[in-house]
């Protein structure tokens, strides 16, 4: 066996309590690494086109990468896919905390869950032993007390679980998985796919041990990683805020997305900044396993309104979203908002799409307080907003319309898609995009639907024109506000992505501290498995992965017609701050992207050729 | 003599001290090697991590029935080929700082070098002349969860 790995694959049955385990097929390891690649290569081989999302026919995938579980910087992450619910294509969600290496000490790299549950349960695997359990007196609570709840009947305060919250059970298409109680992997809805199997959590343990293929020279890649985090200019400011330091420098840059993208600029932003929140609320900071970094922070509030209230975070997606998004000046309701999704279990990022579309549109005139059950949904109602988290966890009242996300919730009600900020309807993030045109590529074009992280060119975010012009010959893919070379960029950036998602270190350090290109990663890579790719090799493996991913949304129907923005990004500039008087020129931007990929600028979807050169022909005859 | 001293509130739970510990001895990565553990209660986000305090008086030596745990170099340490395995020595620690696995693993403090320390992303760490601690994580927990208004 390969050094790195675990070695195996556990694949559950829930309808019968059947498993099996196989070992990793060293092939698919050569191909695409681990973690979302693993994940990707049997989705689209097993979950077929039009397969129901909460169906038992849809599968759960937990993969994690060949670094995790050893002492490689931040190796701590695992990608859970299945159909999604929420978008009809390709789901994922990737999360750090220590439920992955876990999974790798009990002997595994890839577990799928298959089936669904004849009543409420939950799966315990403990190395070689794998039990479908009852879930009663589990089964409707939160976050927090299943995860209490579980390691109480297991009589295991060492267990790692992954757990889904109420809002699941009650199929709220958003539901995320939670590792660590609030290492959220909530995207797409995969909680609610893992409940709709009526399975509330998976809980491992295991004593086993990784090994790596080459101890010395790994342990020197280490130190060295190690000592370029610690000395990098952003360590402190990562350590003290997290990506909560973003929040001001997009308000600053003008891209701070404001009462639901109407506006760049928060007049309140410092108010709610990263700053604030480091120096009045937080306590300690926390980390993923192995992390150098530890940027997570706890927080505590200690008198007014919100007293008693704790919790770990919140990220700038998190922070941004409860505060610019809705036009709340209140931090501590942010703080607030943040440990409630939490214990729920939802995506934040569409829960508060979907309530910053309906203010929208309140305010606009366009939603009247009949329609929303009698909720006054102004800017910054902070009563409204803590209802609406949870009516929609419950799925009642309004709530229940905004469950579906902001984009079914648009069509049912009849209001149309302009105040929808989604791409095939998954929820955007809090960047936007007329003053960062590369990420609105990014969006437009994601695997999983709108979404940053599958490429996150932070390069823009410097706007220096030299770095473009070294990495790609385009100076223009560097410059925040031009619609010209973003097609190299993001091609490269989603490759680089997929390759870090792969081997499952933290992308926020490794890629956008810049520390772990592709000679490194195929360096690691080498260190820890023996398996050894040249630099175009690994490349390839992040198109490979991408690809494949696009392929699983071809075939259930998206392209050209589907890879787009929310209208506003491409009609209507903002006229304030630094990212004013601009909009995306988004059709330029997908022939060059197309162009790069040698994808159909028709159709956009990969020509035969461009499938053949990644290895990929099998998957031609899928191509409509 | 020297201890490894542990500053609770630093504590990130990121758990590098326990590969880092099980990789120097071991050559390999795994928690059940680990000569430290790090405790958690992720409500609050506490964390502490436990390794050999060098008491004064070692309930486990005093308990274990081959006697191959004993003093070396003024260090608890554990004799291989004696030791069975039984895991009374991880019962009886006052501190849950002995790890059975196969044979019992006490911290050797790295022959006066201790890894964990020296890799410590968050300072947590430090190897400093003190008297043995006798703050449990549970007490650590409660006396940080008042310090910093949880309820």
């Amino acid at each position: 066996m390969s050094k790195g790995y675990a070695g195996k694959v556990l694949r559950i049955n829930v309808s019968d309590g059947s498993y099996r385990t196989d070992p990793l097929d060293m092939n698919e390891a050569r191909q695409y690494i681990g973690g979302r690649g693993f994940n990707a290569a049997k989705l689209y081989k097993e979950v077929l086109a039009g397969t129901d999302p909460l169906g038992p026919d849809n599968k759960l995938m937990v993969a994690t990468g060949p670094l995790v579980g050893t002492m490689f910087p931040t190796a701590s992450r695992f990608n859970v896919s299945a159909r999604s619910p929420l978008t009809g294509i390709f789901g994922d969600t990737n999360a750090g905390g220590h439920f992955a290496p876990e999974m790798k000490f009990a002997g595994y790299d890839q577990i799928i869950v298959e089936g669904k549950a004849e009543k409420p349960s939950y799966i315990s695997i403990r190395e070689d032993v794998v039990e479908i359990r009852n879930a009663d007196g589990i089964w409707g609570s939160t976050v927090f007390e299943a995860d209490i709840g579980i390691k109480k009947q297991l009589k295991d305060q060492w267990t790692q679980t992954l757990i889904c919250g109420p809002a699941a059970e009650n199929g709220v298409m958003y539901a995320g998985l939670f590792a660590n109680q609030v290492r959220a992997a909530a995207r797409t809805g995969m909680g609610t796919v893992m409940a709709s199997k009526n399975i509330k959590g998976i809980a491992v343990r295991g004593t086993g041990a990784i090994e790596v293929h080459d101890p010395d020279g790994f342990k020197e890649l280490v130190l060295t990683l190690e000592g370029e985090i610690r000395n990098h200019e952003q360590f402190e400011g990562r350590r003290l805020m997290g990506t909560t330091r973003i929040l001001m420098m997009a308000d600053k840059g003008g891209f701070l997305p404001t009462r639901n993208y109407t506006q760049g600029t928060f007049e309140h932003a410092s108010e709610v900044s990263g700053e604030r929140l480091a120096a009045e609320y937080n306590v300690k900071g926390r980390g993923c396993f192995a992390c150098t970094i530890p940027c997570s922070r706890i927080y505590s509030i200690r008198e007014g309104q919100f007293k008693g209230v704790h919790g770990e975070g919140p990220e700038y997606e998190s922070l941004g979203s409860f505060t610019s998004r809705l036009g709340n000046r209140d931090i501590e309701l942010a703080l607030t908002a943040n440990d409630l999704c939490n214990q729920l279990g939802i995506d934040i990022l569409s829960t508060v799409g979907a309530i910053g579309w309906a203010m929208e549109l309140y305010e606009d005139g366009k939603l009247s307080k009949e329609e929303t059950g009698g909720l006054e949904l102004n800017w910054g109602n902070k009563e409204a907003i803590i209802t609406l988290i949870h009516q929609i966890s419950k799925r009642e009242g309004f709530g229940d319309i905004l469950a579906d996300g902001a984009f079914k919730a648009a069509e049912k009600l009849g209001k149309g898609h302009d105040a929808v900020i989604a791409v095939k309807g998954m929820d955007l993030i809090m960047a936007d995009p007329r003053g960062l045109k590369g990420f609105g590529l990014g969006y437009a074009v994601a695997t999983r639907g709108g979404d940053h992280l599958r490429s996150e060119p932070f390069i823009e975010l410097a706007d220096d024109p030299s770095i473009g012009q070294e990495m790609f010959g385009a100076p223009g893919a560097s410059m925040r506000r031009s619609d010209v070379g973003k097609g190299k960029l993001i091609t490269y950036f989603e490759d680089w992505c997929a390759v870090i998602d792969a081997l499952q270190p933290c992308k926020n350090i490794m890629q956008n501290m810049m520390i772990l290109q592709f000679p490194r990663a195929a360096e690691a890579l080498e260190l820890a498995t023996g398996i050894k790719l040249t630099e175009q090799e690994i490349m390839d493996v992040g198109s490979r992965i991408t690809t494949v991913e696009r392929m699983f949304g071809i075939r259930e129907g998206i392209g050209r017609k589907d890879d787009t923005v929310p209208k506003r990004f491409t009609d209507t500039p903002l006229t304030e701050g630094g990212s004013s008087d601009t909009v995306m020129d988004i059709e330029l931007m997908l022939d060059e992207y197309y162009t790069e990929r040698g994808w159909s600028l028709e159709t956009g979807h990969p020509t035969p050729a461009a499938l053949r050169r990644l290895g990929l022909d099998h998957l031609a005859g899928d191509l409509a | 003599m020297k201890r490894i001293k542990v500053k609770a509130e630093l504590c990130a739970g990121c758990r590098q001290c326990e590969m880092v510990c099980s990789f120097e001895h071991f050559n390999k990565f795994s928690p059940s090697l680990a000569r430290i553990t790090v405790h958690k209660e992720d409500r609050y986000g506490l964390d502490y991590p436990v390794a050999c305090r060098q008491c004064n008086e070692c309930p486990p030596i005093e308990a274990c029935p081959e006697q191959a745990l004993s003093r070396k170099d003024g260090l608890t340490w554990c004799s291989w080929q004696d030791c069975t395995g039984c895991g009374i020595c991880e019962k009886v620690c006052t501190y849950d700082a002995i790890k059975v696995t196969d044979k019992a693993l006490v911290c050797d403090q790295c022959g006066g070098d201790p890894q964990c320390v020296a890799r410590c992303p968050t300072g947590t760490l430090e190897y400093a002349e003190m008297p043995p601690s006798t703050e449990t994580p549970v007490e650590a927990f409660s006396r940080l969860k008042e310090e910093w208004g949880f309820e």
